[in-house]
Protein backbone atom coordinates (compact mmCIF):
# COMPACT_ATOMS: atom_id res chain seq x y z
CA UNK A 1 0.00 0.00 0.00
CA UNK A 2 2.04 2.93 -1.26
CA UNK A 3 1.65 6.50 -0.22
CA UNK A 4 -0.54 8.40 -2.70
CA UNK A 5 -1.01 11.83 -1.17
CA UNK A 6 1.00 13.49 1.53
CA UNK A 7 0.54 16.93 3.09
CA UNK A 8 3.42 18.10 5.29
CA UNK A 9 2.99 21.02 7.65
CA UNK A 10 0.70 22.91 5.27
CA UNK A 11 -0.18 26.49 6.17
CA UNK A 12 -2.89 28.36 4.29
CA UNK A 13 -4.16 31.90 4.75
CA UNK A 14 -7.10 33.89 3.44
CA UNK A 15 -5.60 37.37 3.33
CA UNK A 16 -4.20 37.67 6.87
CA UNK A 17 -6.46 35.12 8.52
CA UNK A 18 -5.08 31.60 8.85
CA UNK A 19 -7.23 28.62 7.86
CA UNK A 20 -4.56 25.93 8.22
CA UNK A 21 -1.60 26.26 10.55
CA UNK A 22 0.56 23.26 9.93
CA UNK A 23 -1.52 20.31 8.73
CA UNK A 24 0.06 16.96 7.91
CA UNK A 25 -2.07 14.15 6.55
CA UNK A 26 -1.51 11.09 4.37
CA UNK A 27 -3.67 9.04 2.05
CA UNK A 28 -2.39 5.65 0.97
CA UNK A 29 -3.27 3.85 -2.23
CA UNK A 30 -6.67 2.13 -1.91
CA UNK A 31 -7.67 3.80 1.34
CA UNK A 32 -10.71 5.79 2.36
CA UNK A 33 -9.61 8.52 4.72
CA UNK A 34 -12.05 10.82 6.51
CA UNK A 35 -11.54 14.37 7.74
CA UNK A 36 -14.01 15.21 10.49
CA UNK A 37 -14.46 18.35 12.52
CA UNK A 38 -16.66 21.33 13.17
CA UNK A 39 -17.71 23.94 10.67
CA UNK A 40 -14.80 26.30 9.94
CA UNK A 41 -12.16 23.95 11.33
CA UNK A 42 -10.30 23.96 8.02
CA UNK A 43 -11.45 20.72 6.42
CA UNK A 44 -12.55 22.32 3.16
CA UNK A 45 -9.40 24.44 3.05
CA UNK A 46 -7.38 21.22 3.00
CA UNK A 47 -9.26 20.11 -0.12
CA UNK A 48 -8.90 23.56 -1.71
CA UNK A 49 -5.17 23.35 -1.13
CA UNK A 50 -4.90 19.89 -2.69
CA UNK A 51 -6.94 20.81 -5.79
CA UNK A 52 -4.95 24.00 -6.36
CA UNK A 53 -7.98 26.26 -5.96
CA UNK A 54 -6.10 28.07 -3.19
CA UNK A 55 -2.33 28.43 -2.93
CA UNK A 56 -0.61 27.42 0.30
CA UNK A 57 1.75 29.68 2.23
CA UNK A 58 4.19 27.02 3.39
CA UNK A 59 4.62 23.29 3.72
CA UNK A 60 4.40 20.77 0.90
CA UNK A 61 1.82 18.68 -0.92
CA UNK A 62 3.06 15.60 -2.73
CA UNK A 63 0.98 13.31 -4.88
CA UNK A 64 2.29 10.12 -6.41
CA UNK A 65 5.85 11.20 -5.63
CA UNK A 66 5.55 14.63 -7.26
CA UNK A 67 5.22 18.04 -5.66
CA UNK A 68 1.86 19.56 -6.63
CA UNK A 69 1.62 22.59 -4.39
CA UNK A 70 2.32 25.04 -7.24
CA UNK A 71 0.02 23.42 -9.81
CA UNK A 72 -3.33 24.90 -10.88
CA UNK A 73 -6.66 23.04 -10.74
CA UNK A 74 -6.63 22.03 -14.40
CA UNK A 75 -3.20 20.40 -14.05
CA UNK A 76 -4.18 18.56 -10.89
CA UNK A 77 -7.29 17.02 -12.48
CA UNK A 78 -5.09 15.71 -15.25
CA UNK A 79 -2.85 14.04 -12.67
CA UNK A 80 -5.78 11.97 -11.43
CA UNK A 81 -7.29 13.91 -8.53
CA UNK A 82 -11.01 14.62 -8.88
CA UNK A 83 -12.99 16.78 -6.52
CA UNK A 84 -16.66 16.73 -5.61
CA UNK A 85 -17.17 20.27 -4.33
CA UNK A 86 -19.30 21.28 -1.39
CA UNK A 87 -22.84 22.38 -2.19
CA UNK A 88 -22.90 20.09 -5.24
CA UNK A 89 -22.26 22.74 -7.90
CA UNK A 90 -23.77 21.02 -10.91
CA UNK A 91 -23.85 23.02 -14.13
CA UNK A 92 -27.51 23.92 -13.62
CA UNK A 93 -28.59 24.65 -17.20
CA UNK A 94 -26.76 21.71 -18.72
CA UNK A 95 -28.27 18.26 -19.11
CA UNK A 96 -27.15 15.34 -16.97
CA UNK A 97 -25.36 14.03 -20.03
CA UNK A 98 -23.44 17.26 -20.65
CA UNK A 99 -22.55 17.50 -16.95
CA UNK A 100 -21.07 14.01 -17.08
CA UNK A 101 -19.21 14.76 -20.30
CA UNK A 102 -17.71 17.85 -18.64
CA UNK A 103 -16.30 15.46 -16.05
CA UNK A 104 -14.35 13.80 -18.85
CA UNK A 105 -13.10 17.16 -20.14
CA UNK A 106 -9.43 16.23 -19.73
CA UNK A 107 -9.81 12.96 -21.68
CA UNK A 108 -9.74 12.52 -25.42
CA UNK A 109 -10.36 8.79 -25.85
CA UNK A 110 -13.94 8.80 -27.16
CA UNK A 111 -14.58 5.07 -26.85
CA UNK A 112 -13.27 4.91 -23.31
CA UNK A 113 -15.27 7.99 -22.31
CA UNK A 114 -18.38 6.17 -23.50
CA UNK A 115 -17.35 3.19 -21.38
CA UNK A 116 -16.95 5.39 -18.30
CA UNK A 117 -20.32 6.96 -19.03
CA UNK A 118 -21.95 3.54 -18.98
CA UNK A 119 -20.15 2.62 -15.76
CA UNK A 120 -21.33 5.79 -14.04
CA UNK A 121 -24.91 5.30 -15.25
CA UNK A 122 -24.80 1.71 -13.98
CA UNK A 123 -23.58 2.94 -10.59
CA UNK A 124 -26.29 5.65 -10.41
CA UNK A 125 -29.31 4.35 -12.36
CA UNK A 126 -31.29 7.43 -11.30
CA UNK A 127 -29.07 9.52 -13.57
CA UNK A 128 -30.06 7.37 -16.51
CA UNK A 129 -33.72 8.26 -15.93
CA UNK A 130 -32.82 11.95 -15.85
CA UNK A 131 -30.31 11.77 -18.69
CA UNK A 132 -31.54 14.72 -20.79
CA UNK A 133 -33.00 16.78 -17.94
CA UNK A 134 -31.36 20.06 -16.87
CA UNK A 135 -29.26 19.33 -13.80
CA UNK A 136 -30.56 22.36 -11.91
CA UNK A 137 -34.08 20.95 -11.87
CA UNK A 138 -33.17 17.73 -10.03
CA UNK A 139 -33.44 17.02 -6.29
CA UNK A 140 -30.48 17.54 -3.96
CA UNK A 141 -29.78 13.83 -3.71
CA UNK A 142 -29.84 13.37 -7.47
CA UNK A 143 -27.53 16.33 -7.91
CA UNK A 144 -25.12 14.80 -5.40
CA UNK A 145 -25.11 11.56 -7.39
CA UNK A 146 -24.48 13.60 -10.52
CA UNK A 147 -21.46 15.44 -9.12
CA UNK A 148 -19.96 12.20 -7.82
CA UNK A 149 -20.54 10.62 -11.23
CA UNK A 150 -19.09 13.70 -12.91
CA UNK A 151 -15.94 13.42 -10.80
CA UNK A 152 -15.63 9.72 -11.69
CA UNK A 153 -15.78 10.58 -15.40
CA UNK A 154 -12.24 11.93 -15.10
CA UNK A 155 -11.19 8.37 -14.08
CA UNK A 156 -9.43 9.55 -10.93
CA UNK A 157 -7.00 7.66 -8.73
CA UNK A 158 -7.93 9.88 -5.81
CA UNK A 159 -11.45 11.20 -5.21
CA UNK A 160 -11.95 14.17 -2.89
CA UNK A 161 -15.45 14.58 -1.48
CA UNK A 162 -16.47 17.76 0.33
CA UNK A 163 -19.53 17.27 2.56
CA UNK A 164 -21.44 14.87 0.28
CA UNK A 165 -24.21 14.37 2.88
CA UNK A 166 -24.88 18.06 3.49
CA UNK A 167 -28.51 18.96 2.84
CA UNK A 168 -29.44 15.50 1.57
CA UNK A 169 -32.50 13.52 2.73
CA UNK A 170 -31.41 10.97 5.42
CA UNK A 171 -32.51 8.03 3.31
CA UNK A 172 -30.29 9.14 0.45
CA UNK A 173 -27.30 9.68 2.76
CA UNK A 174 -27.21 5.89 3.16
CA UNK A 175 -27.24 5.46 -0.62
CA UNK A 176 -24.43 7.93 -1.08
CA UNK A 177 -22.37 6.32 1.70
CA UNK A 178 -22.83 2.97 -0.01
CA UNK A 179 -21.76 4.41 -3.37
CA UNK A 180 -18.60 5.83 -1.83
CA UNK A 181 -17.71 2.42 -0.39
CA UNK A 182 -18.38 0.79 -3.76
CA UNK A 183 -16.27 3.35 -5.62
CA UNK A 184 -13.41 2.68 -3.22
CA UNK A 185 -13.65 -1.14 -3.26
CA UNK A 186 -14.83 -1.93 -6.78
CA UNK A 187 -13.37 0.90 -8.83
CA UNK A 188 -10.15 0.94 -6.74
CA UNK A 189 -10.28 4.69 -6.23
CA UNK A 190 -8.67 6.11 -3.10
CA UNK A 191 -10.98 8.50 -1.26
CA UNK A 192 -10.45 11.52 0.94
CA UNK A 193 -13.79 12.36 2.52
CA UNK A 194 -14.64 15.58 4.34
CA UNK A 195 -17.78 15.24 6.46
CA UNK A 196 -19.62 16.90 9.29
CA UNK A 197 -21.66 13.72 9.59
CA UNK A 198 -18.80 12.17 11.56
CA UNK A 199 -20.52 8.89 12.33
CA UNK A 200 -21.14 8.13 8.67
CA UNK A 201 -17.62 9.22 7.76
CA UNK A 202 -16.00 7.04 10.44
CA UNK A 203 -18.10 4.03 9.45
CA UNK A 204 -17.06 4.04 5.81
CA UNK A 205 -13.38 5.03 6.22
CA UNK A 206 -10.37 3.10 7.38
CA UNK A 207 -8.51 6.02 8.93
CA UNK A 208 -9.56 9.50 10.00
CA UNK A 209 -8.22 12.84 11.10
CA UNK A 210 -10.15 15.17 13.37
CA UNK A 211 -9.43 18.76 12.40
CA UNK A 212 -9.85 21.63 14.85
CA UNK A 213 -8.87 25.29 14.37
CA UNK A 214 -6.61 24.60 11.42
CA UNK A 215 -4.71 21.68 12.93
CA UNK A 216 -4.96 17.92 13.23
CA UNK A 217 -6.39 17.37 16.72
CA UNK A 218 -6.68 13.58 16.62
CA UNK A 219 -5.94 10.86 14.14
CA UNK A 220 -6.12 7.13 13.90
CA UNK A 221 -8.05 4.09 12.91
CA UNK A 222 -11.69 4.97 12.16
CA UNK A 223 -13.18 2.03 14.04
CA UNK A 224 -11.20 2.99 17.13
CA UNK A 225 -12.05 6.69 16.80
CA UNK A 226 -15.72 5.75 16.65
CA UNK A 227 -15.32 4.33 20.21
CA UNK A 228 -12.97 7.06 21.47
CA UNK A 229 -14.58 9.06 24.27
CA UNK A 230 -13.11 12.38 23.08
CA UNK A 231 -14.47 11.83 19.58
CA UNK A 232 -17.83 10.76 20.98
CA UNK A 233 -18.12 13.93 23.04
CA UNK A 234 -16.87 16.33 20.41
CA UNK A 235 -18.06 14.96 17.09
CA UNK A 236 -20.71 12.34 17.67
CA UNK A 237 -22.94 14.44 19.90
CA UNK A 238 -22.36 12.27 22.98
CA UNK A 239 -24.78 9.53 21.95
CA UNK A 240 -23.96 6.14 20.51
CA UNK B 1 -47.21 44.14 -43.41
CA UNK B 2 -45.07 41.34 -44.89
CA UNK B 3 -42.52 43.96 -45.83
CA UNK B 4 -42.26 45.10 -42.23
CA UNK B 5 -41.75 41.54 -41.01
CA UNK B 6 -39.07 40.80 -43.61
CA UNK B 7 -37.24 44.02 -42.80
CA UNK B 8 -37.48 43.15 -39.11
CA UNK B 9 -36.05 39.68 -39.66
CA UNK B 10 -33.21 41.07 -41.76
CA UNK B 11 -32.31 43.65 -39.12
CA UNK B 12 -32.89 41.22 -36.27
CA UNK B 13 -30.44 38.67 -37.67
CA UNK B 14 -27.66 41.30 -37.76
CA UNK B 15 -28.53 42.55 -34.32
CA UNK B 16 -28.71 39.08 -32.81
CA UNK B 17 -25.22 38.32 -34.11
CA UNK B 18 -23.86 41.50 -32.51
CA UNK B 19 -25.64 40.75 -29.22
CA UNK B 20 -24.34 37.16 -29.18
CA UNK B 21 -20.75 38.36 -29.13
CA UNK B 22 -21.45 40.81 -26.34
CA UNK B 23 -23.34 38.30 -24.21
CA UNK B 24 -20.69 35.62 -24.68
CA UNK B 25 -17.98 37.90 -23.31
CA UNK B 26 -20.22 38.92 -20.43
CA UNK B 27 -21.19 35.36 -19.56
CA UNK B 28 -17.63 34.09 -19.54
CA UNK B 29 -15.79 36.95 -17.88
CA UNK B 30 -18.41 39.19 -16.32
CA UNK B 31 -17.03 41.97 -18.51
CA UNK B 32 -19.30 44.52 -20.18
CA UNK B 33 -17.49 45.13 -23.42
CA UNK B 34 -18.24 48.78 -24.13
CA UNK B 35 -15.90 48.56 -27.14
CA UNK B 36 -18.17 46.09 -28.94
CA UNK B 37 -19.49 48.73 -31.36
CA UNK B 38 -15.97 49.92 -32.15
CA UNK B 39 -14.99 46.33 -32.90
CA UNK B 40 -17.93 46.20 -35.31
CA UNK B 41 -16.69 49.39 -37.00
CA UNK B 42 -13.16 48.03 -37.29
CA UNK B 43 -14.55 44.89 -38.94
CA UNK B 44 -16.45 47.09 -41.38
CA UNK B 45 -13.32 49.01 -42.33
CA UNK B 46 -11.31 45.83 -42.84
CA UNK B 47 -13.88 44.62 -45.36
CA UNK B 48 -14.01 48.10 -46.90
CA UNK B 49 -10.23 48.04 -47.39
CA UNK B 50 -9.95 44.52 -48.77
CA UNK B 51 -13.15 44.31 -50.81
CA UNK B 52 -13.82 47.98 -51.59
CA UNK B 53 -10.29 49.29 -52.06
CA UNK B 54 -8.17 46.29 -53.02
CA UNK B 55 -11.02 44.72 -55.08
CA UNK B 56 -10.40 41.26 -53.61
CA UNK B 57 -13.30 38.79 -53.19
CA UNK B 58 -15.92 39.72 -50.60
CA UNK B 59 -15.74 36.35 -48.84
CA UNK B 60 -12.01 36.82 -48.28
CA UNK B 61 -12.65 40.30 -46.91
CA UNK B 62 -15.28 38.96 -44.53
CA UNK B 63 -12.94 36.24 -43.27
CA UNK B 64 -10.23 38.86 -42.74
CA UNK B 65 -12.67 41.03 -40.75
CA UNK B 66 -13.42 38.09 -38.49
CA UNK B 67 -9.77 37.11 -38.08
CA UNK B 68 -8.58 40.66 -37.40
CA UNK B 69 -11.13 41.09 -34.66
CA UNK B 70 -10.42 37.65 -33.20
CA UNK B 71 -6.79 38.74 -32.83
CA UNK B 72 -7.79 42.12 -31.38
CA UNK B 73 -10.16 40.37 -28.96
CA UNK B 74 -7.57 37.83 -27.84
CA UNK B 75 -5.05 40.62 -27.37
CA UNK B 76 -7.48 42.69 -25.28
CA UNK B 77 -8.24 39.72 -23.06
CA UNK B 78 -4.67 38.57 -22.53
CA UNK B 79 -2.89 41.87 -22.08
CA UNK B 80 -5.60 44.21 -20.79
CA UNK B 81 -8.54 42.47 -19.11
CA UNK B 82 -6.65 39.53 -17.59
CA UNK B 83 -4.18 41.61 -15.55
CA UNK B 84 -6.93 44.00 -14.43
CA UNK B 85 -9.23 41.16 -13.36
CA UNK B 86 -6.35 39.53 -11.49
CA UNK B 87 -5.55 42.66 -9.52
CA UNK B 88 -8.94 44.21 -8.98
CA UNK B 89 -11.97 42.64 -7.37
CA UNK B 90 -14.32 45.41 -8.49
CA UNK B 91 -16.44 45.15 -11.64
CA UNK B 92 -16.07 48.88 -12.30
CA UNK B 93 -12.40 48.41 -13.17
CA UNK B 94 -13.16 46.26 -16.19
CA UNK B 95 -15.98 48.60 -17.22
CA UNK B 96 -13.59 51.54 -17.20
CA UNK B 97 -11.04 49.50 -19.10
CA UNK B 98 -13.65 48.53 -21.71
CA UNK B 99 -14.68 52.18 -22.07
CA UNK B 100 -11.05 53.16 -22.49
CA UNK B 101 -10.60 50.54 -25.21
CA UNK B 102 -13.70 51.94 -26.93
CA UNK B 103 -12.18 55.46 -27.01
CA UNK B 104 -8.81 54.09 -28.10
CA UNK B 105 -10.34 52.12 -30.97
CA UNK B 106 -12.41 55.16 -31.97
CA UNK B 107 -9.23 57.23 -32.19
CA UNK B 108 -7.28 54.55 -34.05
CA UNK B 109 -10.11 54.08 -36.57
CA UNK B 110 -10.36 57.83 -37.09
CA UNK B 111 -6.61 58.07 -37.71
CA UNK B 112 -6.48 55.14 -40.09
CA UNK B 113 -9.69 55.61 -42.06
CA UNK B 114 -10.76 59.23 -41.58
CA UNK B 115 -14.14 60.57 -40.59
CA UNK B 116 -15.90 60.05 -43.94
CA UNK B 117 -18.74 57.60 -44.40
CA UNK B 118 -17.42 54.79 -46.61
CA UNK B 119 -19.31 52.38 -48.82
CA UNK B 120 -18.40 49.46 -51.07
CA UNK B 121 -19.86 48.19 -54.34
CA UNK B 122 -22.94 45.99 -53.99
CA UNK B 123 -22.12 42.30 -53.65
CA UNK B 124 -25.11 41.36 -55.80
CA UNK B 125 -27.28 43.63 -57.93
CA UNK B 126 -31.00 43.37 -58.41
CA UNK B 127 -34.09 43.41 -56.27
CA UNK B 128 -36.49 40.69 -55.29
CA UNK B 129 -40.04 41.78 -56.12
CA UNK B 130 -43.35 40.19 -55.26
CA UNK B 131 -46.85 41.56 -54.64
CA UNK B 132 -46.09 42.49 -51.06
CA UNK B 133 -42.33 42.40 -50.61
CA UNK B 134 -39.51 44.45 -52.09
CA UNK B 135 -36.10 43.26 -50.99
CA UNK B 136 -32.73 43.85 -52.65
CA UNK B 137 -30.86 40.59 -53.25
CA UNK B 138 -27.79 41.74 -51.32
CA UNK B 139 -29.90 42.25 -48.21
CA UNK B 140 -31.30 38.75 -48.60
CA UNK B 141 -27.78 37.31 -48.88
CA UNK B 142 -26.55 39.26 -45.85
CA UNK B 143 -29.61 38.22 -43.84
CA UNK B 144 -29.21 34.56 -44.74
CA UNK B 145 -25.49 34.59 -43.96
CA UNK B 146 -26.25 36.12 -40.57
CA UNK B 147 -28.90 33.49 -39.78
CA UNK B 148 -26.57 30.68 -40.82
CA UNK B 149 -23.88 32.12 -38.55
CA UNK B 150 -26.29 32.32 -35.62
CA UNK B 151 -27.27 28.69 -36.16
CA UNK B 152 -23.62 27.64 -36.43
CA UNK B 153 -22.77 29.50 -33.24
CA UNK B 154 -25.63 27.90 -31.31
CA UNK B 155 -24.73 24.41 -32.55
CA UNK B 156 -21.08 25.02 -31.73
CA UNK B 157 -21.90 26.10 -28.17
CA UNK B 158 -24.29 23.19 -27.73
CA UNK B 159 -22.36 20.28 -29.18
CA UNK B 160 -18.63 20.97 -29.39
CA UNK B 161 -16.28 20.30 -26.52
CA UNK B 162 -15.07 23.90 -26.52
CA UNK B 163 -18.66 25.17 -26.50
CA UNK B 164 -19.54 22.88 -23.64
CA UNK B 165 -16.53 24.09 -21.68
CA UNK B 166 -17.52 27.73 -22.26
CA UNK B 167 -21.07 27.04 -21.08
CA UNK B 168 -19.72 25.27 -18.01
CA UNK B 169 -17.42 28.18 -17.29
CA UNK B 170 -20.32 30.62 -17.51
CA UNK B 171 -22.53 28.52 -15.22
CA UNK B 172 -20.03 27.68 -12.49
CA UNK B 173 -16.49 28.96 -12.76
CA UNK B 174 -15.04 26.94 -9.88
CA UNK B 175 -16.71 23.70 -10.89
CA UNK B 176 -15.44 24.19 -14.45
CA UNK B 177 -11.91 24.65 -13.12
CA UNK B 178 -12.27 21.42 -11.15
CA UNK B 179 -13.18 19.64 -14.39
CA UNK B 180 -9.84 20.74 -15.81
CA UNK B 181 -10.98 23.77 -17.82
CA UNK B 182 -8.16 26.28 -18.05
CA UNK B 183 -10.01 29.50 -17.23
CA UNK B 184 -7.47 31.84 -18.81
CA UNK B 185 -7.34 29.93 -22.07
CA UNK B 186 -11.11 29.70 -22.44
CA UNK B 187 -11.65 33.32 -21.45
CA UNK B 188 -9.32 34.26 -24.29
CA UNK B 189 -11.08 31.97 -26.77
CA UNK B 190 -14.44 33.41 -25.70
CA UNK B 191 -13.31 37.01 -25.98
CA UNK B 192 -11.79 36.35 -29.41
CA UNK B 193 -14.99 34.65 -30.56
CA UNK B 194 -17.18 37.49 -29.27
CA UNK B 195 -15.04 40.15 -30.93
CA UNK B 196 -14.94 38.09 -34.12
CA UNK B 197 -18.75 38.08 -34.31
CA UNK B 198 -18.79 41.88 -34.01
CA UNK B 199 -16.19 42.15 -36.79
CA UNK B 200 -18.06 39.81 -39.12
CA UNK B 201 -21.32 41.74 -38.75
CA UNK B 202 -19.40 44.95 -39.45
CA UNK B 203 -18.03 43.33 -42.61
CA UNK B 204 -21.48 42.15 -43.67
CA UNK B 205 -23.23 45.45 -43.10
CA UNK B 206 -20.62 47.65 -44.77
CA UNK B 207 -22.04 46.30 -48.04
CA UNK B 208 -25.51 47.63 -47.19
CA UNK B 209 -25.27 50.68 -45.00
CA UNK B 210 -21.60 51.60 -45.38
CA UNK B 211 -19.43 52.37 -42.42
CA UNK B 212 -18.17 55.46 -40.64
CA UNK B 213 -15.90 55.99 -37.68
CA UNK B 214 -18.53 57.55 -35.45
CA UNK B 215 -21.12 54.77 -35.26
CA UNK B 216 -19.30 52.52 -32.78
CA UNK B 217 -20.94 54.08 -29.73
CA UNK B 218 -24.52 53.87 -31.04
CA UNK B 219 -23.95 50.24 -32.09
CA UNK B 220 -22.70 49.42 -28.58
CA UNK B 221 -25.80 51.01 -27.11
CA UNK B 222 -28.06 48.97 -29.38
CA UNK B 223 -26.16 45.82 -28.43
CA UNK B 224 -26.62 46.58 -24.73
CA UNK B 225 -30.33 47.15 -25.28
CA UNK B 226 -30.70 43.76 -26.95
CA UNK B 227 -28.81 42.02 -24.19
CA UNK B 228 -30.95 43.78 -21.58
CA UNK B 229 -34.16 42.79 -23.35
CA UNK B 230 -33.16 39.15 -23.62
CA UNK B 231 -31.26 38.80 -20.36
CA UNK B 232 -27.52 39.19 -19.90
CA UNK B 233 -25.28 36.21 -20.43
CA UNK B 234 -27.87 33.96 -22.04
CA UNK B 235 -27.44 32.86 -25.65
CA UNK B 236 -31.17 32.49 -26.26
CA UNK B 237 -31.75 35.90 -24.71
CA UNK B 238 -29.28 37.61 -27.02
CA UNK B 239 -30.95 36.07 -30.07
CA UNK B 240 -34.43 36.97 -28.85
CA UNK B 241 -33.30 40.49 -27.94
CA UNK B 242 -31.74 40.99 -31.36
CA UNK B 243 -34.84 39.93 -33.25
CA UNK B 244 -37.14 41.89 -30.94
CA UNK B 245 -35.15 45.10 -31.39
CA UNK B 246 -34.95 44.52 -35.15
CA UNK B 247 -38.66 43.99 -35.32
CA UNK B 248 -39.45 47.04 -33.16
CA UNK B 249 -37.21 49.20 -35.31
CA UNK B 250 -38.81 47.91 -38.48
CA UNK B 251 -42.36 48.40 -37.19
CA UNK B 252 -41.49 51.77 -35.68
CA UNK B 253 -39.97 53.12 -38.88
CA UNK B 254 -43.18 52.24 -40.76
CA UNK B 255 -45.86 53.07 -38.22
CA UNK B 256 -44.31 56.15 -36.65
CA UNK B 257 -42.98 57.65 -39.86
CA UNK B 258 -45.51 60.47 -39.96
CA UNK B 259 -44.53 61.64 -36.46
CA UNK B 260 -40.92 62.17 -37.45
CA UNK B 261 -37.81 60.44 -36.18
CA UNK B 262 -39.16 59.16 -32.86
CA UNK B 263 -38.79 55.38 -33.24
CA UNK B 264 -35.86 55.11 -30.84
CA UNK B 265 -37.49 57.45 -28.38
CA UNK B 266 -40.45 55.08 -28.22
CA UNK B 267 -38.18 52.03 -28.01
CA UNK B 268 -36.25 53.54 -25.10
CA UNK B 269 -39.45 54.32 -23.23
CA UNK B 270 -40.70 50.77 -23.83
CA UNK B 271 -37.38 49.38 -22.61
CA UNK B 272 -37.53 51.42 -19.40
CA UNK B 273 -41.04 50.23 -18.64
CA UNK B 274 -40.10 46.65 -19.50
CA UNK B 275 -36.97 46.65 -17.32
CA UNK B 276 -38.86 48.07 -14.36
CA UNK B 277 -41.15 45.04 -14.59
CA UNK B 278 -38.50 42.45 -15.48
CA UNK B 279 -35.07 43.73 -14.47
CA UNK B 280 -33.38 40.47 -15.52
CA UNK B 281 -34.80 40.60 -19.04
CA UNK B 282 -36.76 37.83 -20.72
CA UNK B 283 -34.45 34.93 -19.90
CA UNK B 284 -31.97 36.53 -17.52
CA UNK B 285 -30.76 34.33 -14.71
CA UNK B 286 -30.09 35.58 -11.20
CA UNK B 287 -26.54 34.20 -11.42
CA UNK B 288 -25.62 36.68 -14.09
Amino acid sequence: MGNLLSLKDVQLYYDHVYALKGVSIDVNEGETVALIGANGAGKSSILRAITGLKGIRSGSIRYDGQSIDKAGPDVIVRMGISMVPEGRRVFPLMSVRDNLLMGAFTRTDKAEIRQSLEMVLARFPRLKERYTQAAGTMSGGEQQMLVIGRALMARPRLLLLDEPSLGIAPKLVQDIARSIVAINREDKVSVLLVEQNSRMALRISQRAYAIATGKVALSGNSAELLEDSRVKDLYLGGEV
Amino acid sequence: MEQVVVNGLYLGAQYALIALGLTLIFALMNVLNFAHGQMYVLGGFVTYTIYGQMKLPFVLALVCSGLTLAVVGAFCEKFLFRPVIRRSKRDESTMLLAAAIAFLLDAVILLLFGEKQRGVPKIINGVFLSDTIVMPYDRIVVGVVAIVMIATFVLYMQYSKTGRAMRALAQDRVAAQLMGVNVERYSMIGFALGAMLAGVVGGLLVTITGISSGIGGPISIKAFMMVMIGGAGVVGGAIAGGFILGMMESVGLTVLREFGDITYLVIFVCLMVFLSIRPNGLMGKPWG
